[in-house]
C-alpha cells in the first residue's frame, strides 16, 4: 500500500512486480539451444520417473494437449513514436483449449505482427488470430486460421480446484517434441498484482526449479490432466513460479464468450486494515472488529456510484464477511483478501451488495460493477497493439503521457524515468482528480532552425497553447492552427515556463524536418 | 538562479578514523638537501630546483580536525566521531585559511606547523559553508612566530603553470605538486551542493588531504585547492577556489559577521530562440534572459514575474545566452549579484510586456535554499512521539535513509521551485518507527508526510511538537495524500514513553534546536 521509506525495504515491496524475470528471453536463440539439448537427454528419464511416481500430476505423454506457438511481436516505440522498434521473435507453448483455441499469456502476444501454430511432433504450421487479449489478467485466446489444424489433440479441461499443497507439473517441449515435465509445490495461494499493475488478482505461488526452454514463454501446468495454471513469472533464484490460476483462466474464458470483450471488474475504492484499534475508534465502529477503512474513492466508480465514501469500514462484499485485514473465508483456499470476490468471482455487469458502516450506523448498497479501461485514466496504465500519439510541431515532440512512455525507461524506471513524470503517473487521481482528460508532454526536441537555443528543453507539461487550455493531444493540434499574430506560443508548467515559435517558420521547415529526421509523417492523432 | 548539477565531486578533505601511525620525529627546518641529479660531470654546477614561490612551509598549517557526524537515522545519539587531515595557510591578522568543509563538525582543532613538534589548539573564527571557507584563530602567540602570511594574486591565466601546496593522504610533511591552469568556470561547490561560484580548474594533482591549502603562482595565493573528481569519474581534474570568492568572503565576515551569499531568487533562461524574441517584441541585438520562476521567499518576488526579459544587471547588458561582460571577460550573469552583500541593490533594466523598466532590488539570501544544502555544525531536529520519528526533509535526511518515496523525492527536487514551503516551510515527515505494543500497527504509516494534526495544519517541526503537547483525548495525524488517519491516543503513548525511550536508548524525546549544545572549551570561544 504504501513504499516504505528503508530503501531495503522499499525493494523487497516492489519485487513482486517487477525485478522477477519470465523465463526464457524475448528472442530466441539457437545457441542456447543446442545447450538445452545436452542436457535434455540427461533430464527425460528422470523427469519422467517422477511423473510416474507422482501422487496427482500423472500427465501420459502422448495425449499431446500442447501446441507451440511462434509470435513475431514489434513493439512501438513511445521514445521515437512515429517508429516500430526492431521486431524479434518469441516462441511458446499454447495451452488447447475446447473449441479449437489455445490459451497463452497477453505478454506473448503484445504488439504481434504475426502469429503462427505449429505442431509440436509433426511441425506443421498454420497462421493463427488473436481472439481475445486482456492484458490485465495477462491472458489471450488465438485461433488457427486452419480450423482443422488441432485435430486430434486432446483439448485440456481447467482444474480449478487447486488448493495449497497441490503438486502441479509444467510442461515444456524440447525441440524433438518430446515432453519436459517439471513437478513442483503450491506453497501460497493469494492476491498479487500482475504486470500490467492493475488490481489484485488470485495468484498461486509454486515452488519449482523451473529450467530454461527456448518456447517457454507460455508455460502451462497443470493437475491430473487438467489445465491448473499458466506461468506468469519465475524467480529464478528463489525458483518460485507465480501462476495465473484456473478460476482466472476461467473467469476469462466465459467473459470471452461475449462480445463485446468486457474485462475483469473494478470497484474502484483503496482500502486499509483496520486492525488498529484507534482506527477503529476514529471510524466509529462498533460491534465485533471487522472489516476495511475506505481510504480513497475514484471518481465515477462503481464504489462512488454507489455512494461509498472515504472514512466508511466494509464490513462485507456479497454477504462474505470480511475480516480487520481485508480477507474473507473462501470455501476451497480459507482466508483471502476479498479483492478476489471482485476479480475472480464477479463480472463486469454484476452487482455486489456491500454492507458498510458509517459513523457507527450499518448500512448496505449495491456495487454495479464495471471494468475500467486503460483508456479511463488520465494516465493511461498500459497502451499495447496501438501507436502512441504524438504530434511534431518545428522540432518540438509532443506526446500525450502514458505509463508505456516512462516504461521505455526499463525495468527500473519508477527510478530512471524524469521523476516529475513518475509523480504525475502515481498520484494522478490526486493532481487530476477532474478525470476525462490527458496529460501533454514536450517530451524532446529535435534541433532544427524553429527551435534554436530550446535545445536543453525536455519533458514538460503543456499547459496552453495559443492561450487555450491543453487536455489532450487533440487540443494542442486544434490550437497550434490558430497562431496569433503569427506566433504559436506554449504555456508550460515547468521553467521556462513559455516558448514562441514562427508559425508561418514551422510550415515552411516541416517537409525539411521529417526528411532530416526521417520522420513518416507529423503528426498521429488516432 | 542557482544551476543544479549532478557531480560526483569529493572533497578533497582526508579522513582518517583509523589510530594514526606516528613516524618518527623529522629534524625541524628545511635542513634536508634537495635531492639533485646525479653528477655526470664535476665541471656541471646543478642549478638548485628553481622555487618561484619562496618557503611556504612558513606558512601552511596542518590542521587535524576532530568532528562529530550527526546520526539522521537515530538523531538523539550524538553521531560518530572521526578525524580528518587539512591543510591551511597563515593569511594577515594571524588567522589560517582553510576549507569550511575541514572543520565542519568539529569538537577540537589542532594546527600543526612545519619544523615544530608542538600540536597548539585552534578555534573557527569564521565559517562560510556556501563558499567552503573557514577562518581559524590560534590562542598561543607562539604559534604565529616566524610564520609568513601569505597575500592573493587576481584570476591566474589559462596554461599558467600554479604550484599545490597541502599535505595530501595526510602525510605529515608537505607535499608539492604543479599543474597548470585548465578551465575557469562557474562549479557547483560540494560542500553546501546548492551553491555554484566561479572556480579555477587546474591540472594539479590534489588529493583528499590537500583541502583548504594555497595554490600558488609567483608567490602570490591564487587559490585554495578544496575538491575534485575521483579517478573513475574523470583524472586531472581539481579545483580550487579562486581569489574573488576568496575576497569576498573576507570582505563579508570585515563587520564581523559572515552573511552569507545573495541570491535574486530567480530562474531564467537563454533567449536564443529568433521567434521567442519578436513574439517577446525584442530587438535584434542579442540581449536579454527569460525569467521563469520568481522564489515568492526571494528578493525579486516583489519586482519581477515570470516573463520578463531581463536586459541589463547593474547597467552590464545581458546576452541572450545569459552572459556578461565584467573586467573584459563573459561570465555567467548571476557573477554581477556573487560579487555583491547582503543589503546591496541591483539594478534590473527589465522588458515586460513589450515596454523597458527598471526595477532595484535590494538584495539578500533565499532562505528555502537552504533545506536543500548539506546541514553543518547543527543538531539534527526531530520529535519522538509514541515511538514514531517526526523529522524534517533535507537534504541530510535524504543522504541518510535514500528514500524511493516518489512523493517524498518530489517535495524535496520541488521544494524551492514549486514553493512547496510556502505551506511546509518544514516537510515533515515520519521517517521511523520505534516499535512498541502501542505502534504495532502502525508501520505501514512510515514515510508518510504529516499534513494536520487534530484540523491544525502543520507546517514545521515545531507545530507538530506543540500539537502533541496540546491536551486532547486523541491525536488524529492526517497525511498528504489518500490514506486513512494514523490516531493517537495520548494515554496510550504516555504510559509508553520511558519503555521506548529505554528500550531504544532514546535520550531526549524531541530537539528543535538547530544549533548544537556543544560545551565551549575556555580557551574556544567563537566570534
Amino acid at each position: 500500500m504504501k513504499a516504505f521509506f528503508n530503501p531495503g525495504r522499499a525493494r523487497l515491496c516492489r519485487a513482486a512486480g517487477v525485478e522477477r524475470a519470465r523465463i526464457g528471453s524475448t528472442e530466441s536463440r539457437p545457441t542456447k539451444r543446442s545447450v538445452g539439448l545436452a542436457i535434455v537427454a540427461l533430464l527425460l528419464p528422470l523427469t519422467a520417473f517422477a511423473a510416474t511416481k507422482g501422487p496427482e500430476t500423472v500427465v501420459k505423454p502422448k495425449e499431446l494437449s500442447l501446441v507451440r506457438v511462434n509470435v513475431t511481436g514489434q513493439p512501438y516505440d513511445f521514445v521515437r513514436p512515429w517508429q516500430k522498434k526492431a521486431p524479434f521473435s518469441k516462441r511458446a507453448l499454447g495451452a488447447v483449449l475446447p473449441g479449437g483455441r489455445v490459451l497463452v499469456t497477453a505478454d506473448l502476444v503484445a504488439n504481434q505482427n504475426y502469429v503462427e501454430l505449429e505442431r509440436a511432433e509433426s511441425g506443421e504450421k498454420t497462421a493463427a488470430n488473436v481472439v481475445v487479449v486482456d492484458y490485465e489478467s495477462n491472458l489471450a485466446l488465438l485461433e488457427p486460421t486452419d480450423k482443422k489444424f488441432l485435430d486430434g489433440l486432446t483439448p485440456l479441461q481447467l482444474a480449478l480446484d487447486t488448493v495449497v499443497g497441490d503438486r502441479l507439473a509444467a510442461l515444456q517441449l524440447e525441440s524433438t517434441g518430446a515432453l519436459v515435465l517439471t513437478e513442483g509445490l503450491v506453497t501460497t495461494i493469494q492476491m498479487t498484482r500482475y504486470p500490467a499493475d492493475l488490481g489484485q488478482f488470485l495468484t498461486y505461488r509454486v515452488s519449482m526449479s523451473l529450467q530454461y526452454r527456448d518456447n517457454s514463454y507460455t508455460v502451462p501446468l497443470v493437475k491430473n490432466n487438467k489445465l491448473a495454471a499458466l506461468l506468469l513469472r519465475f524467480d529464478q533464484r528463489t525458483q518460485v513460479v507465480d501462476a495465473i490460476p484456473a478460476p482466472i483462466i476461467a473467469h476469462f474464458l466465459k467473459d470471452a464468450e461475449k462480445q463485446p470483450y468486457r474485462g475483469f471488474p473494478a470497484a474502484g475504492f483503496g482500502f486499509f486494515p483496520t486492525r488498529d484499534p484507534q482506527l477503529r475508534k476514529f471510524a466509529e465502529e462498533t460491534g465485533k472488529p471487522a472489516g476495511v477503512y475506505v481510504t480513497s474513492v475514484d471518481p465515477s466508480s462503481p464504489a462512488a456510484k454507489a455512494g461509498l465514501q472515504v472514512g466508511d469500514i466494509v464490513v462485507s462484499v456479497g454477504n462474505n464477511e470480511i475480516d480487520q485485514n481485508g480477507n474473507y473465508v473462501d470455501p476451497l483456499y480459507g482466508k483471502i483478501e476479498f479483492t478476489n470476490l471482485i476479480t475472480a468471482k464477479a463480472f463486469a455487469g454484476d452487482t455486489l451488495q456491500l454492507h458498510i458502516q458509517r459513523a457507527g450506523k450499518p448500512m448496505q448498497m449495491d456495487l454495479a460493477l464495471t471494468h475500467r479501461n486503460a483508456d479511463d485514466y488520465v494516465i493511461p496504465p498500459y497502451s499495447l497493439d496501438r501507436a502512441p500519439l504524438y504530434y511534431v510541431l518545428g522540432g518540438l515532440i509532443f506526446e500525450e503521457l502514458s505509463r508505456q512512455y516512462l516504461r521505455e525507461w526499463g525495468a527500473n524506471w519508477m527510478k530512471d524515468a524524469p521523476q516529475r513524470l513518475v509523480y504525475k503517473d502515481r498520484f494522478q487521481s490526486e493532481l487530476y482528480p477532474e478525470g476525462n482528460r490527458r496529460v501533454v508532454v514536450l517530451t524532446q526536441v529535435l534541433p532544427a532552425n524553429t527551435t534554436i537555443g530550446y535545445d536543453e528543453v525536455a519533458y514538460l507539461t503543456v499547459r496552453k497553447v495559443n492561450g487555450k487550455e491543453v487536455k489532450s493531444l487533440a487540443d494542442l493540434a486544434g490550437a497550434v492552427k490558430q497562431p496569433v499574430d503569427g506566433f504559436i506560443t506554449i504555456e508550460t508548467e515547468e521553467d521556462p515556463k513559455q516558448i514562441a515559435l514562427d508559425a508561418k517558420q514551422v510550415d515552411a521547415e516541416a517537409e525539411a524536418l521529417m526528411q532530416n529526421y526521417g520522420l513518416p509523417a507529423l503528426q498521429r492523432l488516432e | 538562479m542557482r544551476r543544479w548539477a549532478i557531480l560526483s565531486i569529493s572533497l578533497l578533505f582526508a579522513v582518517d578514523a583509523r589510530a594514526q601511525q606516528k613516524s618518527p620525529p623529522e629534524p625541524p627546518g628545511d635542513q634536508k638537501p634537495t635531492p639533485s641529479p646525479v653528477a655526470q660531470a664535476p665541471s656541471v654546477i646543478v642549478a638548485p630546483p628553481a622555487r618561484p614561490n619562496g618557503p611556504i612551509q612558513k606558512s601552511l598549517v596542518r590542521i587535524t580536525s576532530t568532528e562529530v557526524e550527526p546520526d539522521y537515522r537515530a538523531p538523539w545519539n550524538s553521531g560518530g566521531v572521526q578525524r580528518g587531515i587539512g591543510a591551511g595557510f597563515v593569511i594577515e591578522g594571524n588567522r589560517i585559511m582553510t576549507n569550511a568543509h575541514v572543520v565542519s563538525n568539529s569538537r577540537y582543532l589542532t594546527v600543526e606547523r612545519d619544523g615544530d613538534p608542538n600540536k597548539y589548539p585552534a578555534t573557527v573564527l569564521f565559517v562560510a559553508h556556501d563558499c567552503d571557507l573557514a577562518l581559524l584563530k590560534v590562542a598561543s602567540a607562539d604559534f604565529f612566530k616566524n610564520m609568513v602570511p601569505l597575500t592573493f594574486g587576481g584570476i591566474p591565466e589559462l596554461e599558467s603553470t600554479v604550484s599545490a601546496y597541502g599535505y595530501p593522504l595526510g602525510g605529515e610533511r608537505m607535499s608539492v605538486t604543479t599543474g597548470i591552469v585548465s578551465r575557469i568556470d562557474f562549479t557547483l561547490y560540494t560542500h553546501s551542493s546548492v551553491d555554484s561560484h566561479l572556480a579555477i580548474q587546474i591540472s594539479a594533482q590534489i588529493n583528499p588531504g590537500n583541502s583548504g591549502g594555497p595554490v600558488m603562482q609567483d608567490g602570490k595565493v591564487m587559490g585554495v585547492a578544496f575538491q575534485g573528481y575521483s579517478g573513475d569519474v574523470a583524472q586531472g581534474v581539481a579545483y580550487m577556489i579562486p581569489t574573488p570568492v576568496i575576497r569576498r568572503f573576507l570582505q563579508d565576515i570585515s563587520d564581523g559577521h559572515y552573511d552569507r551569499y545573495v541570491d535574486l531568487g530567480i530562474t531564467y533562461a537563454k533567449l536564443q530562440n529568433p521567434a521567442q524574441r519578436h513574439f517577446l517584441g525584442l530587438k535584434d541585438d542579442d540581449r536579454g534572459a527569460l525569467v521563469g520562476t520568481v522564489i515568492a521567499a526571494g528578493p525579486a518576488a516583489n519586482s519581477l514575474q515570470a516573463g520578463d526579459v531581463l536586459l541589463a544587471i547593474d547597467d552590464h547588458p545581458i546576452a541572450s545566452d545569459a552572459t556578461v561582460e565584467l573586467d573584459g571577460s563573459r561570465v555567467d550573469m548571476p557573477e554581477v549579484v556573487e560579487r555583491k552583500f547582503k543589503g546591496d541593490k541591483v539594478k534590473l533594466d527589465v522588458w515586460r510586456d513589450k515596454k523597458p523598466l527598471t526595477v532595484n532590488i535590494e538584495l539578500g539570501s533565499v532562505w528555502p535554499y537552504l533545506y536543500l544544502a548539506h546541514g553543518y555544525d547543527v543538531k539534527p531536529r526531530y520529535v519522538v512521539y509514541g515511538g514514531l520519528v517526526f523529522q524534517p526533509l533535507s537534504l541530510d535526511l535524504i543522504d541518510a535513509y535514500a528514500p524511493t518515496d516518489v512523493r517524498i523525492r518530489h517535495y524535496f527536487d520541488y521544494f524551492v521551485i514549486e514553493q512547496i514551503y510556502l505551506d511546509h516551510p518544514e516537510v515533515v515527515i515520519l521517517t521511523n518507527i520505534l516499535p512498541d505494543p502501542t505502534n504495532t500497527y502502525l508501520a505501514a504509516y512510515r514515510a508518510s508526510i504529516v499534513d494536520e494534526v487534530n484540523g491544525k495544519k502543520i507546517r514545521k517541526l515545531d507545530d507538530l511538537a506543540a500539537a502533541f503537547a496540546e491536551k486532547a483525548d486523541r491525536f488524529v495525524v492526517r497525511m498528504i495524500g489518500d490514506g486513512p488517519p494514523l490516531v493517537l491516543d495520548p494515554k496510550e503513548v504516555e504510559s509508553a514513553r520511558e519503555r521506548i525511550k529505554k528500550r531504544y536508548n532514546v535520550l531526549v524525546d524531541q530537539n528543535l534546536e538547530e544549533q548544537p549544545s556543544k560545551p565551549t572549551p575556555a580557551d574556544q570561544t567563537k566570534n
